[in-house]
């Protein structure tokens, strides 16, 4: 912990977003590093929500700052950095289950959810957020990335319905039935 | 109970997830209907609520193994992309040719902006055709300065600061170094609101 003394060099952790991306792009790698220790837990959250698993996250997370590293440029306003991030991350991470749909057959992705867990199991859980991540595991693949999009994300139903590739009328159906899901599971709970 | 499209129950969260998506309150006609509704209605809410802050609660556990993480993601990158102009730079044996990259000048200037207490350099920009010797240049670069600096002092020291880094270790022949302050910043520490 270094004292407030105003004679002291600036520390690149201070700086804005529009400072650290405006450094970026003229190539400085210290404020892009800086970025990445800014944002990068928060998009690697995102795309372990997104995906539901922790080891395709980090991929998700490393090919998204490759690609900010070679489009920062493009960014229209330096300030809205974490949106724009974050974007390329759902981006990111959707390839990623398209990749893993192409490899399923038709109409499975869409499977039913397991079966609720046990009243036993769920008087241990503590927390709001384990709660919320239980039930989130009751949803089908599908559901839940949608669900994800758009409440974490918060993506529009046309922005969704593009991504997945879906109707808008098929990415609202999902949707209501995982906040259904939810609420049932999460009603239990009260 | 279980949830269908046929489930009654299913296009009431439907409906209420409309209002919410559009970011408006459902009529009060709706939720005072049965108390069923008012209660969904707050349900959706609360995990709308949740949901928002669900990613902040995982961040910190996610940053215990940052800096291999970190080191890993900056590896991959491709930094020879922004190495700019090519600058010549004169020596006295007629078989030796030196350059410096324009990216390293950059490096300089921002170098030399740093050591300036409260102040971070943004973008910066060489006008000017670098690449003939002599040729004259323009430095525009941009600021950011700490809240309360006197603004034209700052802006003073920076030119001077970089205007000398760039003599000494360059052949430039700087005509100019124009600097825009375009941003104060407070320090984070002190603003843990962000």
């Amino acid at each position: 912990m270094s004292a407030l003394v105003s004679d002291e060099p600036s520390n690149l952790g201070d700086a804005a977003d529009s400072i650290l991306v405006a450094r970026a792009v003229d190539g400085d790698v210290r404020a892009f590093e800086v970025i990445v220790r800014r944002h990068g837990p928060l998009m690697r959250a995102y795309a372990t929500r997104i995906l539901g698993s922790n080891g395709d996250a980090d991929d998700v997370v490393q090919d998204t700052f490759i690609t900010a590293w070679e489009r920062l440029h493009e960014l229209q306003d330096p300030a809205a950095t974490k949106a724009w991030l974050m974007r390329i991350t759902s981006r990111k991470a959707i390839d990623r289950i398209r990749a893993r749909r192409a490899d399923q057959p038709l109409g499975e992705w869409d499977v039913a959810a397991p079966e609720s867990e046990s009243p036993h199991h769920r008087a241990e859980a503590a927390s709001q957020r384990e709660r919320l991540t239980r039930a989130l595991g009751t949803l089908s693949e599908s559901q839940r990335e949608c669900w994800t999009l758009r409440e974490i994300g918060g993506h529009s139903y046309a922005e969704i319905a593009e991504e997945l590739d879906l109707p808008p009328s098929t990415v609202r159906g999902l949707l209501a039935r995982a906040r259904q899901k939810l609420m049932q599971e999460m009603e239990e709970w009260r | 109970m279980t949830s269908s499209p046929d489930d009654p129950d299913f296009d009431l969260i439907a409906h209420l997830s409309d209002f919410l998506d559009r970011g408006e309150s459902p009529p009060d006609e709706l939720l005072n209907t049965t108390p069923d509704h008012r209660l969904a209605y707050d349900a959706l809410t609360r995990f709308r609520s949740m949901a928002q802050d669900i990613l902040a609660e995982e961040v910190s556990e996610l940053s215990a193994d940052a800096d291999s993480w970190v080191a890993g993601i900056l590896k991959s990158i491709h930094r020879e992309s922004r190495v700019g102009r090519t600058i010549p730079v004169s020596h006295p044996s007629p078989k030796a040719a030196l350059s410096l990259t324009e990216g390293a000048v950059r490096g300089l200037i921002r170098a030399a902006g740093d050591a300036v207490a409260g102040t971070f350099i943004g973008s910066c920009t060489l006008d000017g055709d670098v690449a003939v010797p002599g040729s004259p240049i323009t430095v525009n670069v941009e600021a950011s300065v700490f809240w309360g600096e006197r603004m034209p002092q700052t802006a003073k020291r920076l030119r001077d600061a970089i205007t000398t880094s760039l003599l000494h270790h360059t052949e430039l022949n700087i005509q100019a170094v124009n600097v825009t302050i375009t941003d104060v910043h407070l320090r984070r520490n002190a603003t843990p609101a962000d």
